[in-house]
């Protein structure tokens, strides 16, 4: 600035040394230090670089103006100064909007850069901010987006309620505000919406103590609409990442689960078979000694008995595959429902199981008066049967085994409860899926694994639920609900949820 | 950030808001008064002038103190000063320097922090003001070269002491009142509205204006052209000084150079 105050002083002293006056062809060195200024300084500089001129030229034109009228020499001086200004506010102007171009430009490359990374929504727009806050010259800045729910701010905690900010994301145009009304010196602010497919999702604000221009509003508003769209396409790219990482990671745990199920119905098939071969070969044996043997008729009974108990297990087992079956094609459980009395079913299910077996003391507590329930005596049947099996398979010998039936409002809940090592904590709602072995319990016993699935699915299929309580060492208790609606019932079995 | 935090509700005050009416209207009654009773030689010619310097310039610093929130009562005060200073300048020429009497008030006032919103009171930079003397450097030795070689008005010490004495009119009436005024309260309120250009044009324009409507100036065709170019240039550039610098200091100095180098020229 000073090399051109300096210049339009040495070629005004100049011109006023010369003799030809105001005319003196020095005078269109005056064009150097004007378009110097407006390269340097734009439209601004230039304009007060030719004003200047004309200043320090007027004592020199003016009297001369005064003297002589408006001569030719006048007049070329006059014209000189106006070309003058002319040339200094243009070319001033020019290298203003080439400045303004490439800055722009400039900003949009800073916008791609930094979005263009995998950082959270939160980091881009704060690694966004501080390039923005070099390149546009404000006091502050600040940008918000949408994320969600959430508003993600940069350069500030939170957008207020009823803030310009807030006003601006609410009505998707952009808002100047001329003074914020809080320092001594007008200070600006302007917010615009960072727009992505027409909607606004995020806002710029910006806040200086002077001029926020009309041209660099509408550049803010340029730079607003390709934030938004740089940002709509970082989110999408992120997006498109946690997708691909989500589905990867969904496919993993698929694979294993097949993996694991694969595994278990293996063990199932060898399981089963052992299973099957166990009251079989029991049958075989003890049938062939009837066959072949005279024996006295106390053991004959003996081994009727036994051959009985044999077969009845076998059914079981086989009538659990059939309903295993039927579940895993989605199917339920072929019901035949009627009304019927828990406690003589209790009663008896639990004689068959203390003819069978004297190494546990099973007792029974039932309510007096429960109410009869809509049930197919065979599946419930099975149900406790699988139940007390499982409490005696996995509790020790002389310890007690409690089926009790209570009255709740509108449903009868019976529970069977062991003194067994219980069920860990982590892998109790895990025992009603069809194959699964508590890790600790396979090898104490033997079992299939499928009929705690089977009791679920029998429960379901008569519109109860089924509950495990355990607790490691002291013991497991497995609660049925049953519903027992308070009509009269018909006489007639139905038949109910055929699949 | 305000933007952010600070609740937004679009300006609701007038652009004249808290202007001192009464006030206002009590001096244009006065001098009223005042030069009907000059009319009627009930009172000696010296009075009007008294009259309205005081309405004059009283208006305009009361109205700028008035929109700084100062208070009625530093208003009365600051026009009382300026009337007294305008009646002993009459009396004798060292009575001008009861004009200093405004520009203390006014400092007291700026140094208690309660004309900030005007420009005063705040901190300002040695450089700033420095640029402010430039300006003002620039333009009166500008004024001085022009008005002589063009009009023949060369610069007079003979008479010393009238000069003195205008400039402390200058210093305690005159700038401070105009700065104050159209700086100070019209030009910060309008930028608080409008663009710099905007602003700066209002607050030009109005300058410019009441120079030409002030019976002071001389009515010569040369004089009034070179007063709209001087004062356009000087309340542009004092405009540009405040925005720049945020203190209303660098234009006080600029202005009070400029109209101390024009009072050199004895313009009559």
């Amino acid at each position: 600035m000073s090399l051109v105050a300096a210049a339009l002083v040495a070629v005004t002293a100049l011109i006023a040394l010369d003799e030809s006056g105001p005319a003196s062809l020095i005078r269109h060195a005056y064009l150097v230090p004007v378009v110097a200024a407006a390269l340097r300084f734009g439209a601004v500089g230039g304009g007060l670089a030719a004003a200047t001129a004309a200043l320090l030229s007027a004592p020199l034109l003016l009297p001369e103006i005064e003297r002589s009228g408006l001569t030719d020499e006048a007049v070329e001086g006059l014209v000189t100064f106006a070309v003058l200004g002319l040339v200094g506010v243009l070319s001033g102007a020019l290298r203003g909007r080439a400045g303004r171009h490439r800055r722009r430009y400039e900003i949009l490359v800073t916008i791609q850069r930094t979005l263009a990374g995998e950082a959270p929504l939160d980091q881009a727009l704060a690694r966004l901010r501080a390039a923005l806050a070099d390149r546009l010259r404000v006091d502050e800045i600040a940008l918000v987006a949408r994320d969600g729910e959430r508003l993600a701010v940069a350069g500030g905690e939170c957008v207020a309620a009823r803030s310009l900010v807030a006003r601006v994301l609410d009505t998707g145009e952009p808002a100047f505000v001329s003074d914020t009304g809080h320092d001594a010196r007008p200070r600006r602010a302007f917010a615009t919406p960072l727009i992505s497919g027409g909607y606004p999702v995020g806002v710029l604000a910006v806040e200086r103590n002077g001029e926020i221009s009309v041209g660099e509003r509408a550049a803010l508003e340029t730079i607003g609409a390709h934030v938004g769209v740089a940002l709509e396409n970082a989110r999408l790219a992120s997006r498109q990442r946690r997708f691909a990482a989500e589905l990867e990671e969904r496919v993993a745990a698929v694979r294993r689960e097949l993996e694991e199920l694969d595994r278990a119905k293996s063990a199932f098939v060898a399981i089963a078979s052992h299973e099957l071969r166990t009251p079989l070969t029991a049958l075989q044996g003890f049938s062939e000694i009837l066959a072949l043997r005279r024996l006295p008729p106390e053991e004959v009974t003996r081994l009727a008995e036994v051959m009985r108990r044999e077969a009845r297990r076998l059914a079981r087992i086989v009538s659990d595959l059939l309903d295993l079956s039927r579940i895993e094609r989605g199917l339920e459980p072929a019901l035949c429902r009627v009304p019927v009395k828990i406690e003589p079913t209790i009663e008896a299910t639990v004689d068959l199981f203390r003819q069978w077996t004297a190494t546990h003391l099973i007792t029974t507590e039932c309510e007096p008066s429960l109410p009869v329930v809509d049930a197919d005596p065979d599946a419930l049947e099975r149900v406790l049967t699988n139940l007390i099996s499982n409490a005696i398979k996995y509790s020790p010998a002389g310890s007690a085994v409690r089926v009790g039936a209570r009255a709740l409002a509108g449903a009868v809940a019976i529970e069977v409860a062991d003194a067994g090592r219980g069920i860990p904590a982590e892998v109790v709602h895990r025992v009603f899926e069809p194959y699964y072995r508590v890790p600790d319990a396979a090898g104490a016993a033997h079992g299939t694994g499928i009929g705690l699935a089977v009791v679920k699915a029998l429960v379901e299929a008569h519109g109860g639920t089924v509950r495990v309580d355990s607790a490691p060492t002291i013991g497991t208790r497995v609660t049925v609900v049953l519903p027992a609606p308070s009509g009269p019932f018909l006489d007639t079995p139905r038949r109910s949820r055929v699949g | 950030m305000w933007a952010l935090d600070q609740p937004y509700a679009p300006r609701a005050e007038h652009l004249l808001a808290d202007t001192p009416l009464a006030l206002l209207a009590a001096l244009a009654a006065g001098a009223a008064t005042v030069a009907a009773l000059v009319e009627l030689a009930v009172l000696p010619a010296h009075a009007a002038r008294v009259a309205g310097v005081t309405a004059a310039h009283g208006a305009l610093l009361a109205t700028a103190l008035a929109w700084a929130r100062a208070g009625v009562a530093s208003s009365s005060v600051a026009v009382s000063l300026i009337g007294l200073a305008a009646a002993t300048a009459q009396i004798s020429p060292l009575g001008a320097l009861a004009y200093l009497g405004p520009g203390l008030w006014v400092g007291s006032l700026a140094a208690r922090g309660r004309l900030t919103s005007l420009g005063l009171g705040t901190a300002v930079s040695p450089g700033r003001v420095a640029a402010g003397v430039l300006v003002g450097a620039g333009l009166s030795s500008h004024l001085l070269v022009s008005a002589s070689r063009t009009l023949g008005l060369h610069v007079r010490l003979d008479q010393a002491l009238e000069v003195l004495v205008a400039i402390g009119y200058d210093v305690g009436a005159n700038v401070l009142a105009g700065e104050c005024f159209f700086r100070g309260a019209l030009f910060r309120r309008a930028e608080r509205r409008w663009s710099f250009a905007a602003a700066s044009t209002v607050a030009t324009s109005a300058y410019v204006l009441r120079y030409l409507v002030d019976p002071l100036l001389p009515k010569s065709v040369e004089l009034m052209i070179g007063a709209v170019f001087y004062l356009a240039l000087l309340g542009a550039i004092n405009c540009w000084l405040l925005s720049w610098s945020g203190s209303l200091v660098p234009g006080l100095a600029s202005a009070s150079i400029f109209f101390a180098a024009y009072r050199t020229l004895g313009v009559r």
